[in-house]
């Protein structure tokens, strides 16, 4: 029998038994392959090909955050029972069952099968979403407090002693990802787990992940990594294969350059509730400001000559 | 967009326009029919199970509109009643005096709004922790700071005037104190609509321009509206009447070009919900069109008491109007931002700027 | 208003699970009117002291809204 070599860190033969008397320093190294360095840019890269909707990085983003449940119901939206991301919610994991989509869709209702699937997948499409800790974070730019923030990992963060729950973040963001909690009263959202980040930990739900579909690391690195996976799949016949949020993509137009969480998808993004062309919000405070500052200056000036006409003395 | 009829592969509206790692030849992730490359009124596309990407802002409207309202009264007061004194000097000293206290209502109502509305009220202090460009929360936060000294020393040494004997020497101190106040009134008049502009919400982004000039000239019509009433001064009144309708021609003017610019971008559904409704003839018909409309018809009447009761009838409309407008545009924001129909018709390539 | 004792286990954030003293953990959610800030939870959770917790049913999610926190040994 021949050992398959694996492409694991040198560093695991030093970690066998199954006790371990504490942290493993650095154990990104071993988990995700990259050290975590302050000044580096970090992201994750999510493959939605070789999702398959275990919702383990759901489970594993509450029990490392301390997230409670949202109250438990059945949406009847396939096996998203999640919805959508919220202030208790940082991962949430969509389905698609594919119909004879649009057409379909269109005409008789949805949750018409196709009778020939596609030989990938089935048909289905399962995607993790979670905050897309933009480059140019709208968030983060109309927060007025200075409560979000960009990390020493280049991810975006909510300093929940600072915010004061003005919620304006919540219409900033192009992805409906920021919300408000009614509970406490602050804004939430993913924080790329900021806290293991600092311990040389990988996010909890890249390192949950069984497939390896969530891809934690290096965004140079992982921008690498996606566009030999979208190559590979292009090369194996999945020509609808894209990659959203890298830089040049769809998702990082309008200025917003690149999302450190970007995404591998092979429908249009509005089947996976992501818009297909975002903008930058803050790019419109100067034309807003300087047209609303015209208009009334010249109407000033229409006062000044409405005033200086009116007659000085009694009719 | 040219005119072609032949299924257009999504992503090659970006790519035409702004890719730079797109490969058309490789990429076939959707092909588009032709309904949709003719630019349908909303999006009939594929959607997650009928939701918005978008959440809505977590505002409320009532009391959010309520500030912007008297945000812009505040600030169209100021402006005016400020030029009015400086240009018809002592004669206009009842429109000062009027506009100061008229200034006063944004740093105190409005103020205990905005706080009102925060979900952690009791730290609203932080607002005062940074100044950033790119938030206009933030750059309304140090407007309105900067609004306050002046309006509250111009109101507090009228008080004095009014109310103390022999305190006549206070009028030139509540005049000069209050003149920086039409300065910073001007951005506290037009901020709000780049607060709007500033998100993803299609309704408040789809046209930052216009929206910003609604805003602006509803300032002003709602500041020269509250100096009407109770001015006994004829020539001052007309004076301020026709402030009041330029500000109104203005605000039209801006409105239809708004809701042309928001049909461009493929959000005009929006305005077919009750607030659109609201929207359209509250603050169009009943706030901008019926006092121009009074206006006019105060020319044809002769008789002084009835000119000066359909100006006061008109400058009540207008002031309705500004306060609705400011609600209105919020709820139709939030609606536009929850239906999927609109938000992802908006987030289309061909929305983008450039 | 309910109340409950134990002890702070995990902390993130203005999020802890209280441990009572039959064992049994329970999730809070510090409220926003409560008179503790998110950045005294570790401390309590570090110091292992006993607290008690006056709370509410939160909305919408499952877990407690803690209204009011007291230190009941102070070490």
């Amino acid at each position: 029998m021949t050992m398959v070599e694996f492409d694991v860190s040198p560093r695991a033969r030093d970690y066998t038994q199954s006790t371990l008397k504490g942290l493993i320093p650095d154990e990104s190294e071993l988990t995700a392959g990259c050290l975590i360095e302050p000044g580096k840019s970090y992201g994750f890269f999510t493959d939605t090909t070789v999702c398959i909707g275990c919702k383990a990085c759901e489970v594993a983003c509450k029990e490392w955050n301390n997230l409670p449940a949202d109250e438990v119901g059945l949406t009847g939206h396939s096996y998203d029972n999640t919805g959508a991301l919220s202030s208790n919610t940082w991962r949430h994991v969509a389905f698609v069952e594919k119909k004879q989509a649009d057409r379909a869709a269109a005409e008789t209702g949805y949750g018409v099968r196709e009778n020939e699937q596609a030989a990938f997948q089935s048909g289905w499409l399962m995607m993790s979403d979670v905050c897309k800790h933009c480059h140019h974070a709208p968030c983060m730019e109309a927060c007025p407090t200075g409560a979000l923030f960009k990390t020493e990992f280049d991810t975006v963060v909510v300093q929940q002693d600072i915010c004061n729950g003005c919620g304006y973040c919540v219409p900033a963001c192009p992805f409906g990802v920021v919300d408000v909690s009614t509970t406490d009263g602050k804004a939430h959202k993913c924080t790329l787990c900021y806290d293991r980040l600092k311990g040389g930990l990988e996010p909890a739900c890249a390192k949950s992940c069984p497939t390896d579909s969530i891809q934690f690391g290096e965004l140079s690195d992982l921008h690498a990594r996606a566009k030999v996976r979208v190559e590979e799949l292009h090369a194996r016949g999945v020509t609808t294969a894209y990659t959203y949020g890298a830089p040049g993509d769809p998702g990082s137009t309008g200025d917003m350059q690149y999302l450190n969480a970007f995404f591998l998808l092979t429908d249009r993004p509005e089947a996976y509730n992501l818009p297909a062309a975002p903008t930058r919000p803050s790019n419109r405070v100067k034309p807003a400001l300087a047209a609303g500052l015209m208009a009334v200056a010249a109407l000033a000036l229409g006062a000044v000559a409405a005033f200086a006409g009116a007659p000085r003395h009694g009719q | 967009m040219d005119n072609d009829v032949r299924p257009r592969r999504w992503t090659e509206s970006i790519a035409d326009g702004h890719g730079s790692g797109f490969d058309k030849k490789e990429i076939r992730p959707y092909v588009e029919t032709t309904s949709q490359a003719s630019q349908p009124s909303k999006w009939k596309g594929p959607t997650y199970y009928g939701r918005s990407q978008l959440k809505a802002a977590p505002f409320n409207n009532y009391v959010v509109g309520g500030y912007i309202f008297l945000a812009g009264l505040s600030g169209g007061g100021a402006i005016v009643s400020t030029l009015a004194e400086a240009v018809r000097g002592e004669r206009a000293y009842g429109v000062g005096r009027r506009g100061r206290y008229v200034a006063t209502l944004a740093p105190t109502i409005g103020a205990l709004l905005l706080i009102w509305d925060l979900h952690t009220p009791q730290r609203f202090y932080n607002m005062w922790r940074i100044a950033k460009g790119t938030s206009p929360m933030s750059i309304g936060t140090w407007i309105l700071t900067a609004f306050i000294p002046s309006s509250m020393l111009g109101a507090g040494a009228q008080v004095l005037a009014d109310v103390l004997p022999g305190a006549g020497w206070l009028k030139p101190v509540a005049r000069w104190g209050s003149a920086p106040s039409a300065i910073t009134g001007a951005g506290l008049s037009v901020y709000t609509a780049s607060l709007l502009a500033a998100t993803s919400t299609p309704y408040w982004a789809a046209a930052p321009r216009s929206l910003a000039v609604r805003f602006g000239a509803s300032s002003l019509v709602s500041g020269s509206a509250s100096l009407v009433i109770g001015e006994r001064d004829p020539a001052t009144r007309d004076a301020l009447n026709l402030i009041l309708g330029g500000a109104l021609a203005v605000e039209l003017a801006a409105t239809i070009a708004h809701h042309h610019e928001v049909k461009k971008k493929g959000v005009a559904e929006v305005l077919k919900t009750r607030w659109g409704r609201i929207e359209r003839f509250g603050v169009e018909g009943l706030g901008i069109l019926l006092p121009i409309g009074l206006h006019a018809a105060s020319h044809l009447v002769s008789d002084r008491k009835g000119k000066a009761a359909l100006s006061d009838l008109a400058a009540i409309f207008a002031l309705a109007g500004s306060a609705t407008l400011r609600v209105a545009a919020l709820a139709v924001g939030e609606e536009s931002a929850r239906r999927p129909d609109i938000s992802f018709r908006f987030s289309q390539p061909e929305n983008l700027p450039g | 208003m309910p109340e409950m004792e134990g002890v702070v286990t995990i902390v993130q954030e203005g999020r802890f699970q209280l441990t009572d003293t039959g064992g049994v953990s329970h999730h809070f959610v510090l409220g926003r009117h409560a008179l503790c800030e998110t950045e005294q939870l570790p401390k309590l959770a570090h110091e292992q002291s006993r607290v008690r917790v006056k709370y509410a049913q939160a909305k919408g999610i499952i877990a407690f809204e803690a209204k009011r926190i007291t230190l009941l040994d102070a070490t």
